[in-house]
């Protein structure tokens, strides 16, 4: 199994143990991964606000890279996925805007067909990968850790770029793989709600009550940690939660973790490996969760 | 106490035009609806509005014996020359309101063929004309600053020493009764279809302002002319728009054929809606038809035409007959449209009661005669809610309010009202009751009809206007009871029920969409006139009057 | 007349509906449950009607046209905006239920209907009225058909409150315009008739860049999904801020933020998040920089914050020379 491995800008940047704990995972369950080192940033809708024809083209682009190597896209961000999804729609749909794509590309040597399977590692882990094959890796089942899903928008809408209407699945893939892998499901109303990261800095107050109302909840219902496969997210929910609970006027400390890092302690990586320590809310009480369970 | 100079019942597009105009004019206006103005139901109009434009090369005298035709001669000829020599510039001021209409080449208004046109005048925003006009009249309705009742329901005409002094209201969020006083009061009501079933008309679509002046001494006119659509889905009743047929859809029978040719050589799917309705009866009636329907076709259309001028009925198609028109026909039947007949009144909307006005599909001018046109309502709605709203504009500087006692009306109204809530259930249910009158008018008043089944239904309402007066709710509480209006409509539908039923056994010919199989011809010796009624002590009270004639000879119709 | 019955499939259908008694003493939210029959191609709202008619007339609810076309019925099915209309019940179904709510972020008056006299303030506030400058010509303005055919595409909102329902920012912040109302703004700023004679409506979009305006919008896509008419509200509100920032109205956090994204990636290839932040709010504007110093000592000493060094991916000559060739 094998995937053009596209890792996004901020696992790179405010989210490393993302990447390192991704990279591990992906390792130890045996998917190779091939990075594409010429690919540029989606553009994550905010550049596509400015210039959406220039976005495609950058997303065109990676998608072109990923041909040439001859395997499917895979992301670790929602942000990502969703951005890409909605690029590839657009130029499937529409044979000309394609042919015009295409064109810009030619100067590189690259050419878009006008499809290419493009999956978040959480949706590779239940339809390509398979709950047979990776229950049987589980050595630290996650008995007893409460973990509550958050997905971010762009891996839950629009359905249509997404496809999942025609993969009903992946609209519970993180409940199914939470529950899958021994945890208990603390399910919220929350959870494919807006984290609030695309408005920090145009209205910080309305991005901090988001991440309290979200946060808070989950803690009200007993939660140990929230999961997510979106490092914008993870930003927000972690980096900014002390400062959303500030505002909020109470106590959170609710520990945010991203989608490898939940997989890799089932799997038996330690969680210093998997960089948890890099949390701005600390995860401590969960680890010692782990070591119980 | 809460008082306007012009009052006006209804904001669909004929309350909203006529509001707009009336407080264009000074006078101290508001409008009043039972639901907010753009649920209304203009906006399920979906084909276009027809205008003459003379730079076109088109003439208003062409579009108006189109209209006369169509009416099989029973419009009144003067009104039809009003609204249709005011259709160019009423077009231009909803373009200049900012309604989007679809455009030609050269980025002027375009037109689709329609039925019953000899020539293309049908303008239009996709497949959803009503709905476009409508939000744009609302735009300007708060561009115009006018007060708006919204969600409050008028429970009776206040009538003091044979004049009107204002409406009796329920406000339907909070329960309370009000006493609105107004000089004048414009009806636009929209028309009664749920007093039959199926019907393609909304929920809301009781009759409510005919029988409010009915009840007051109004007289309702050629109430029988009720219109079938040719195009309405099995089980729900909806609509498919004649615009499917204007972008060249075809009516096929059990066999594939395209029957219109044997019953309308020259305008095959396009000839006047009654014309339509009755081919598909007939067919359906001697065999050719399938469970009940015959299929509408725009398969040959392709997907960009649909697309572009049609996709609302597609997803109407898909989301209730899960049938793709792109791909396969979708079968239809006739069903209850609209009715021609309507409140009596003048080419400037007054009634036959001093200071009320109707306006709308509530009214007959009549510029519809037996039959309707396509596109020709949201003219009708538009052309003749202006004219309501200047000459009442005009009127209310010249007349001073009415007396009345507050108090008193509204105890005693509090009191009807809550002698209704206080009835004990009885096995009867007011959704039972409505199923009951509307089976009874869809079997016996529909496209054919004979004197045997319409006494039938005379007799079946007799009995449930008894019904009606034990009839309970489930709801007895103030707050949004909706139970309770449903009640109340359910009152105002028997009344208008009943004018039907007498107009039809009343009018021994065929004519428009009135069809009778044992008087199957037209009979201008005899029955070239309007049929009125009356409330009378004893029922409906029947007489006549004359039909304008201006340039038109009346002739025999054919298409 | 009509379709035979008995080939119409019917089925039973259990409807749990969140309700509300205003006229109760002490007025709460409560659950009930119906079981009632209905066709097999029945919606959601013909179950309620049939509820409502046959077993219990104290439901109250708003519908109409039946035909997605008023915009009267719109409630939450199953946690999803919509309307009931236009939502069949068998595809409504989970585990043997289909679940109503009425429309969230508005207050309830009773059972499924709501209070909408905010969502109608809102579009009040934009101005929703076609504004022409100029003198009025004596027959129709010209504009071409796809102008035209693109409004219709925004005009097709009936006003229905979907979107609204499911705005993540307006659960947060309810002072936010909202999708609807800048949907309807939209409608506006793209008509060539509206604003000056290049259709440009500057005041519009003066007004829409304010606090609580376009620029507030997450992004989240809720109103999309919600809207049963395809009218899309978040392209909308995106289209807006291009033309905002095409009209040269960039002085706010939001455009600088769409136009230090095509600089940083345009110059890197990669997002430098670290210079994004100082780019939006201005490098001069202290009190915010200063807002982000706490999060920022937390990240470096939790070794999360980015390099102050960023490193370019290869071939960024590529993306520059891409960014140049489309720049605006």
């Amino acid at each position: 199994m094998k995937f053009a491995f596209y890792p996004g800008c901020v696992s790179r940047g405010g989210c490393p143990e993302l990447y390192s704990a991704a990279n591990l995972v992906c390792d130890k369950l045996g998917i190779e991964l091939e990075e594409m080192p010429g690919a540029s940033c989606t553009g994550a809708g905010v550049l596509q606000e400015k210039n959406r024809l220039l976005g495609d083209i950058l997303n065109a682009r990676t998608f072109a890279m990923a041909e040439k190597i001859g395997s499917p896209i895979m992301t670790i961000c929602s942000t990502c996925q969703g951005v890409m999804a909605q690029a590839r729609h657009r130029m499937n749909a529409d044979a000309d805007y394609l042919e015009e794509i295409n064109s810009h590309l030619a100067d590189e040597d690259l050419h878009f067909s006008g499809d290419i399977e493009i999956k978040h590692l959480l949706w590779v882990l239940i339809e390509d990968y398979g709950l047979e094959k990776l229950l049987p890796l589980v050595t630290k089942p996650l008995k007893g850790m409460r973990l509550s899903p958050f997905y971010g928008c762009y891996i839950v809408r629009p359905t249509e770029a997404l496809q999942t209407d025609d993969n009903p699945e992946r609209k519970v893939a993180l409940e199914t793989l939470i529950e899958a892998l021994g945890a208990t499901l603390v399910d919220f109303e929350g959870k494919t709600r807006c984290c609030g990261f695309p408005i920090l800095t145009i209205n910080p107050k309305n991005s901090m009550a988001m991440v309290a109302k979200h946060t808070a909840e989950v803690k009200d219902l007993g939660s140990d940690a929230m999961v997510t496969p979106c490092p914008l997210c993870h930003l927000n929910l972690d980096g900014f939660q002390p400062k959303a609970a500030s505002q909020a006027g109470r106590s959170i400390d609710m520990p945010i973790i991203h989608l490898p890092q939940m997989i890799g302690m089932a799997l038996g990586i330690a969680p210093k490996d998997l960089g948890m320590k890099r949390h701005i809310v600390s995860t401590q009480k969960l680890e010692l969760k782990l070591q119980e369970a | 106490m809460l008082e306007h100079d012009v009052l006006v019942v209804g904001a669909g597009l004929a309350g909203m035009r006529a509001a707009i105009a009336a407080s264009s004019r000074g006078a101290n206006t508001a409008i009043l609806s039972k639901v907010h103005p753009v649920r209304s139901h203009s906006n399920a109009a979906q084909g276009g509005i027809n205008a003459a434009l003379s730079d076109r090369g088109d003439a208003w005298e062409d579009h108006a014996y189109d209209t006369i035709k169509g009416s099989d001669f029973l419009g009144d000829q003067d009104a039809i020359e009003v609204m249709c020599k005011a259709a160019g510039q009423s077009l231009i001021d909803m373009e200049h309101f900012g309604v989007t209409f679809s455009r030609d080449e050269e980025g002027r208004l375009g037109t689709r063929a329609f039925g019953g046109q000899r020539r293309q005048r049908t303008f239009f925003v996709g497949d959803f004309t009503g709905q476009a006009l409508l939000h744009v009249m609302f735009e300007q309705l708060l561009k115009s600053g006018v007060r708006s009742y919204e969600e409050w329901f008028v429970t009776s005409l206040i009538i003091e020493d044979g004049i009107v002094a204002g409406v009796m209201a329920l406000e339907i969020r909070s329960g309370e009764i009000f006493a609105i006083r107004a000089k004048t009061v414009i009806f636009a009501t929209g028309g009664c279809g749920r007093v039959f079933e199926p019907s393609t008309n909304a929920l809301i679509v009781t009759g409510d302002g005919m029988a409010l002046t009915y009840n007051a001494g109004a007289s309702l006119m050629d109430m029988e002319m009720i219109q079938y659509h040719p195009t309405t889905l099995a089980g729900s009743g909806v609509l498919l728009s004649e615009a499917a047929r204007g972008e060249g859809a075809y009516l096929l029978n059990k066999d594939g054929d395209r029957f219109m040719k044997v019953y309308a050589p020259n305008m095959l799917e396009l000839a006047s809606r009654d014309v339509v309705s009755r081919s598909e009866q007939t067919e359906i009636n001697e065999g050719r038809g399938i469970d009940g329907c015959v299929l509408l076709d725009l398969r040959h259309l392709g997907e960009n035409v649909i697309m572009e001028k049609l996709w609302q009925i597609r997803e109407l198609g898909m989301d209730l007959v899960g049938k793709d028109m792109i791909k396969e026909p979708i079968p239809i039947r006739p069903g209850m449209h609209y009715i021609m007949g309507g409140i009596k009144t003048d080419i400037d909307g007054l009634t036959n009661i001093p200071r009320v006005y109707a306006a709308g599909e509530c009214a007959n001018v009549s510029v519809h005669g037996g039959n309707r046109l396509g596109a020709n309502s949201l003219l009708d709605t538009i052309v003749f809610g202006e004219r309501s709203g200047n000459h009442a504009a005009e009127a209310v500087k010249h007349i001073k309010y009415v007396d009345f006692d507050e108090q008193a009306k509204i105890k005693e109204e509090k009191a009807r009202i809550q002698s209704i809530l206080d009835r004990p259930q009885n096995g009867d249910r007011v959704s039972k009751l409505r199923l009951d009158m509307g089976t009874s008018m869809n079997d016996n008043i529909a496209v054919y009809r004979d004197e045997e089944g319409i006494k039938k239904t005379v007799n079946d309402l007799k009995d449930m206007k008894v019904r009606y007066q034990d009839v309970p709710v489930d709801s007895k509480g103030k707050i949004f009871n909706t139970d309770l209006i449903f009640h109340l409509e359910l009152g105002f539908m028997l009344d208008v029920a009943e004018t039907i039923a007498a107009g039809a056994l009343e009018r021994k010919e065929s004519r428009g969409a009135q069809s009778r199989t044992d008087y199957p011809d037209r009979d201008d010796e005899n029955w070239l006139k309007h049929i009125l009624v009356t409330q009378g002590e004893d029922g409906p009270q029947l007489s006549t009057s004359e039909v304008s004639i201006t340039q038109w000879e009346p002739v025999e119709r054919t298409y | 007349m009509g379709a035979s019955r008995e080939d119409v499939l019917i089925m039973n259908v259990t409807i749990k509906v969140k309700r509300f008694d205003a006229d109760a003493e002490k007025p709460e939210s409560y659950w009930e449950e119906f079981t009632t029959e209905v066709a097999d191609n029945a919606t959601v709202l013909d179950a309620l009607i049939q509820v409502r008619e046959d077993q219990d007339g104290t439901l109250s609810l708003r519908c109409s046209c039946r035909s997605a076309i008023c915009g009267s019925c719109a409630m939450r099915i199953n946690g999803q905006g919509g309307l009931a209309c236009k939502t069949p019940a068998v595809d409504a179904v989970i585990d043997g239920t289909i679940t109503v709510e009425p429309a969230g972020n508005m207050p309830v008056i009773k059972d499924l209907v709501t209070n909408f006299d905010g969502f109608w303030d809102k579009i009040n506030q934009v101005t929703p009225y076609l504004q022409p400058q100029g003198p009025e010509p004596e027959a129709e303005y010209i504009a071409s058909n796809e102008s035209m055919l693109h409004l219709s595409g925004v005009t097709a909102c009936i006003m229905c409150g979907s979107c609204v329902s499911d705005c993540t920012v307006l659960e947060v912040d309810p002072t936010f315009l909202g999708p609807a109302a800048l949907a309807k703004a939209y409608r506006f700023t793209a008509d060539p008739r509206d604003g000056d004679e290049d259709g440009v409506s500057l005041d519009r979009l003066k007004d829409l860049g304010q606090k609580s305006g376009m620029w507030d919008c997450t992004r989240c896509m809720a109103c999309v999904t919600a809207c049963p008419k395809g009218v899309d509200p978040m392209d909308r509100i995106m289209a807006l801020r291009e033309q905002a920032m095409d009209a040269g109205l960039t002085n706010n956090n939001g455009a600088r933020h769409a136009e230090a994204f095509v600089e940083l990636v345009g110059h890197s290839g990669s997002l430098d998040e670290l210079k994004l932040p100082v780019k939006t709010v201005g490098i001069f504007n202290v009190p915010a920089l200063l807002s982000y110093v706490p999060v920022g000592i937390r990240s470096l000493r939790r070794g999360k914050l980015p390099s102050l060094f960023h490193k370019k991916i290869e071939g960024v000559e590529n993306v520059r020379r891409l960014v140049k060739k489309l720049e605006k």
